[in-house]
């Protein structure tokens, strides 16, 4: 198997989700993967981009939330449904799943940060029986930038699912929490020595809610970051994604506090 | 295992494997060495008592463009037999690291496993180290001691050769009537080589602190290392000309109906090398990007495999505008 090699596929549907994120349901599965890893998208003719699937590792279709930022991504948003698109994956390391059952769940997301978060959410909620409880906090600019609005009000419903959302600046309609992300991070409800808190989300955030969390009194080893870096060939082999010792594509995507907390500004 | 390859068999030896392989070797050209395809119309003497060769020995298995995948077509590679003869144990540095990288560490790069099967390494003992020599800093001796398929060593009758790999020995078999038995003496005349090549070596760096780099260079204050930075004009040559530098860069081409998928050799004191989606960068300033460059040589790639990723091969400055010696910088820490 050429590691370099895309599996060619199909974009079965397109969810517009915010004015600049949308999610690509590809056709068939061609990569199966387990909540955490990710995959690097081909545009024909453009180049490769990585991306962290949005659905359930249960489910039969393989989803990516993607925002617009650049050369790949803007490309990617002039495909159709019906046109060929590559994936080469599953790359880097689950979540550890087996470490947080018994346990409480804190996820914190951040605008597109949502998109790894919704598949380890639905990857948790196939199994809830198996955590206590399984909390969100998700922020975003404008009630108009929040991602899966369409699927919160469900989620909602599941016992033992506790979703609160805020948004930077609301508007008329808005009637939730207004506010950064930290904000919605005053009350912490779990047990911080034995929780695990996932977070994901643009560099800033994940910089404040990482302070957040270890005042709280969340262990470093407990705290898992999503590192976003420049990545090249997703097999641990060109070197881009480096942060200190750590290949990113190979030894996370998901770095924990402890790994990375002596590395000087490793969100940046 | 030895046998001797007798001076006047060289010639004769080449050309032998040259019908069935593409042949490359060092000569000489006012003092420096270099790389050659050998040629029977126009036959140029190797020269195995030189140092290291400019030309980066990476390129055979790692070609600085080459196409890794080509979609809906399938790639399909075969590359011709290769023979490179002379090369020194600072280039086989460089590929023992390549073979970590692409061969031991998962995946394998079958790209890489293709050629580098499909290329037979003769390597040679290096009697005259030269100024820009370091190998003895980074763990390594001035004649080789593996990793090669054959090493050479110049002895008054000819060339003593040692066999590495059944490859190797397979190579002297298959034209067994070229080599003789190796006589009591060849031996301790190696030896002796080995010995005074070593002790020039010792001469040329002597503060040997090979142990002790990476923990220096993982404590090392950021200043001191950024300080050599200062002379720096930006041309990044250090890198390309690295036997051991492996970055590279992915990139699709349309080729008719089909995408081609190009690996180029990429380098880290490149400003967009860390950038990401967005445009935000953890290595912006040339400063991080040195540091960086000093810490996956010699902390990070010996965290993984308990060697430098660097061959003491000297290249770097040698081509460097501003003559920034690394040996320099890392005595400094
Ligand atoms: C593990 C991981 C998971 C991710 N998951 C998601 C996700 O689920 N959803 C999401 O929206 N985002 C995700 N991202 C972020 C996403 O990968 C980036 O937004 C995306 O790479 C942007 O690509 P772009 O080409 O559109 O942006 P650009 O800003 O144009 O480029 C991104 C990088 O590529 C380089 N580059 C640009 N053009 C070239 C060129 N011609 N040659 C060489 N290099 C070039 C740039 O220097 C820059 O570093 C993830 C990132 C990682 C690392
Ligand atoms: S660095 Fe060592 S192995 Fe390389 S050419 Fe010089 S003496 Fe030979
Ligand atoms: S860093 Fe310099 S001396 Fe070391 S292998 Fe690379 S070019 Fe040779
Ligand atoms: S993306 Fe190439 S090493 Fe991680």
């Amino acid at each position: 198997m050429n590691p370099y090699a895309p599996k060619l596929t199909k974009i079965k549907k397109i969810i517009e989700e915010t004015p600049t994120i949308r999610t690509f349901v590809l056709e068939g599965k061609p990569i199966e993967f387990e909540a955490g890893q990710f995959a690097e998208l081909t545009v024909p003719g453009v180049g490769e981009a990585p991306f962290t699937p949005s659905s359930s590792p249960y489910a039969p279709d393989l989803e990516f939330t993607i925002m617009k930022v650049g050369r790949v991504t803007r490309a990617l948003f002039e495909l159709k449904e019906g046109e060929i698109i590559g994936v080469r994956g599953p790359f880097g390391k689950p979540y550890p799943l087996n470490d947080f059952k018994k346990k409480d769940v804190f996820i914190v997301g951040g605008g597109v940060g949502f998109a790894p978060l919704r598949s380890l959410f639905l990857a948790l909620i196939e199994n809830i029986k198996e955590y206590k409880k399984i909390y969100i906090r998700y922020g975003a600019r404008t009630p108009k930038d929040i991602v899966y609005k369409y699927l919160i009000p469900g989620w909602q419903k599941i016992k033992n699912v506790d979703i609160l959302l805020t948004v930077d600046v609301g508007d008329e309609e808005w009637k939730g929490r207004v506010g950064v992300v930290t904000t919605i991070l005053d009350e912490i409800p779990v047990d911080v020595k034995t929780t695990p808190a996932i977070v994901c989300g643009p560099p800033l955030m994940m910089k404040f809610t990482t302070q957040r969390l270890v005042e709280a009194g969340f262990k470093d080893s407990n705290i898992y970051l999503s590192m976003e870096k420049n990545m090249s060939c997703g097999i641990g082999k060109c070197n881009h994604c480096r942060v200190g010792k750590f290949y990113v594509c190979k030894d996370g995507p998901v770095l924990t506090w402890k790994d990375v907390k002596d590395i000087e500004d490793p969100f940046l | 295992m030895n046998f001797l390859l007798p001076a006047h068999n060289l010639e004769k030896w080449l050309k032998r494997l040259a019908a069935w392989a593409k042949i490359f070797y060092s000569f000489t050209e006012n003092g420096k060495a270099h790389t050659i395809r050998y040629n029977p119309d126009n036959f140029i003497s190797p020269d195995f008592k030189n140092i290291r060769t400019a030309e980066n020995i990476k390129h055979f298995f790692f070609p600085s463009r080459g196409v890794v995948a080509r979609f809906p077509t399938v790639l399909d590679l075969r590359p011709e037999p290769i023979v490179i003869m002379g090369v020194k144990n600072c280039d086989l540095r460089g590929v023992d690291v390549f073979d970590r990288v692409f061969l031991h560490w998962q995946p394998v790069d079958d790209l890489y496993k293709i050629r580098r099967e499909n290329t037979i390494i003769i390597s040679s003992d290096c009697p005259e180290p030269m100024e820009t020599c370091f190998c003895n800093f980074v763990g390594l001796k001035p004649y080789p001691e593996g990793i090669a398929d054959l090493n050479i060593t110049l002895v008054k009758s000819g060339y003593l050769i040692e066999v590495f790999s059944k490859r190797g020995e397979d190579l002297v078999h298959a034209d067994s009537d070229l080599f003789e038995e190796v006589k009591d003496g060849f031996v301790d005349e190696r030896e002796d080589t080995r010995r005074r090549a070593l002790e020039r070596l010792d001469g040329i760096n002597k503060n040997r602190i090979n142990d002790k780099i990476p923990g220096l260079v993982e404590k090392a204050s950021k200043n001191k290392i950024r300080d050599a930075r200062d002379d720096c004009v930006e041309c990044f040559s250090c890198l390309h000309c690295c036997p051991t530098c492996y970055c590279f860069l992915l990139s699709d081409y349309k080729r008719g109906d089909d995408i081609e998928r190009i690996r180029t050799w990429d380098a880290c004191y490149y400003a967009a090398y860390a950038r990401v989606g967005g445009g935000a960068n953890p290595r912006s300033r040339i400063d991080e990007r040195f540091w960086n460059r000093f810490q996956c040589k010699f902390n990070y790639f010996y965290q993984y495999e308990r060697i430098f990723a660097c061959s003491g091969c000297g290249r770097c400055f040698s081509g460097c505008s501003a003559k920034i010696d690394i040996r320099e910088v890392l005595s400094k820490l």
